[in-house]
């Protein structure tokens, strides 16, 4: 397996290590962390600020009851035994998108958007955010469209060309607002992406009404 | 000689070895010592955070439990003690404060195709990291440390900290980039 080129920016993993990052970015951030040693280490350390910043703190004192309220209450809890983790078969997908999504691609709806272009059915939002999968038939086109905000796609297979680079499984691609991009899928094979938004895309275009409400989840 | 978690008092044994003990043989009296040196630690984290003091206090309850419960699973080579029960504080305060589930790589999750053993996580001296990170931090320019701050403890995204503070997107990125930079040279140093 050979490691990621494109990795997420270093703002957002901050983010992630310091617990601002909202939910659905999280997700594509702890996707990538699966294929991305760099990208782990790079967490460690942050997370390691964070203990210094959390010892450094001056301390605020708690009230005299709170550790013997504590200690009833783990008298009360049955202690048990960290669970042994079932083995996770084989799947598609990193860690945290199977516990997210729960199935196989297989299993899933798709919406077709164009040609050998579809959007998963399922999908996540919160707040101006939101998650769904991105499939692309062997060197199919996603049509152009403009961003009212930020995008990032992750590769999970396959691969994917743009005008500003290739990427490959585990590869992070972020486009900001207004960034116009052709991506096309290589030609040897099915590209599976996490396609994360930061508001719903808007399509341009003769299609473009068509197109819109298959971003809609 | 026991290394020292508190350089004034050398009969203190360090949080590392006190959360050891916890994992190992249950030891009540260190995790005194450590809900000693971490709830009022913890409770300043959440109150900066937003939470008032029984909120922070409750917060504080939930933290110190999973260090009971979850001590076994403290890897002293991977994560100092207050690294650790930072991620552990991090975490809660989003499960109960914010309704959502943390999405977290856990260990099985590498190698998501199946494929060969990925190579040994970062490992670093964690304690001795530690001190190098203070200094870091303690020196950095002081609008550096500012938006390191705002991530850490006002659950801001730059993007936030840019709208809110007024300051545009491209100087909170590139003093956050900078701050980074000096970060990561200290875990160099160790390596
Ligand atoms: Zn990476």
């Amino acid at each position: 397996m050979t490691v990621p080129a494109h990795h997420p920016a270093p703002e957002l993993l901050l983010d992630y290590a310091a617990g601002s990052l909202r939910a659905v970015q999280s997700l594509l951030v702890a996707a990538h962390l699966a294929y991305c040693p760099e990208c782990r280490a790079q967490v460690a350390e942050l997370e390691a600020c964070g203990g210094v910043l959390l010892a450094d703190l001056p301390p605020e004192p708690v009230s005299d009851s709170l550790f013997g309220t504590l200690m009833t209450r783990l008298d009360a809890t049955v202690a048990t035994p960290t669970p042994v983790p079932a083995p996770a078969g084989k799947s598609l997908f990193p860690g945290p998108l199977r516990r997210a999504i729960g199935a196989e691609p297989e299993a899933l709806e798709w919406v077709r958007v164009v040609p050998g272009v579809h959007l998963s059915a399922w999908g996540v939002s919160a707040g101006t955010a939101s998650a769904c999968l991105l499939r692309m038939a062997p060197g199919s086109r996603v049509p152009a469209h403009r961003h009212t905000d930020s995008e990032m796609l992750l590769v999970m297979k396959g691969g994917f060309s743009d005008e500003f680079g290739a990427y490959r499984v585990g590869d992070v691609a972020s486009y900001d607002t207004g960034t116009p991009h052709h991506a096309v899928a290589d030609a040897d094979g099915e590209c599976l992406c996490l396609l994360v938004q930061d508001q719903p895309l808007v399509f341009t275009g003769p299609l473009g009404w068509l197109l819109n409400r298959g971003f809609r989840f | 000689m026991l290394p020292k978690a508190d350089s004034n008092d050398p009969t203190m044994p360090d949080h590392e070895q006190l959360l050891l003990a916890v994992a190992r043989n249950r030891d009540s009296t260190a995790f005194r010592a450590l809900f000693d040196h971490f709830a009022p630690r913890i409770k300043a984290y959440m109150r900066r955070l937003g939470a008032d003091g029984s909120a922070a206090e409750e917060l504080v309850q939930d933290v110190m439990m999973a260090v009971w419960l979850r001590a076994d699973r403290f890897d002293p080579t991977l994560a100092s003690a207050s690294t650790w029960i930072y991620t552990i504080a991090r975490n809660r305060r989003i499960d109960r404060v914010r309704q959502e589930r943390r999405p977290e790589l856990q260990p099985d999750d590498l190698a998501p195709d199946g494929g060969e053993e990925p190579p040994p996580d970062h490992q670093f001296e964690a304690a001795e990291t530690a001190s190098r990170l203070r200094a870091v931090i303690g020196n950095l320019p002081p609008e550096q440390a500012d938006v390191l701050r705002l991530a850490y403890y006002e659950d801001k995204v730059h993007t936030e900290i840019s709208a809110e503070r007024g300051i545009p997107l491209g100087t909170v990125k590139t003093r956050l980039r900078l701050a980074l930079g000096r970060l990561r040279r200290a875990f160099g140093e160790g390596a």
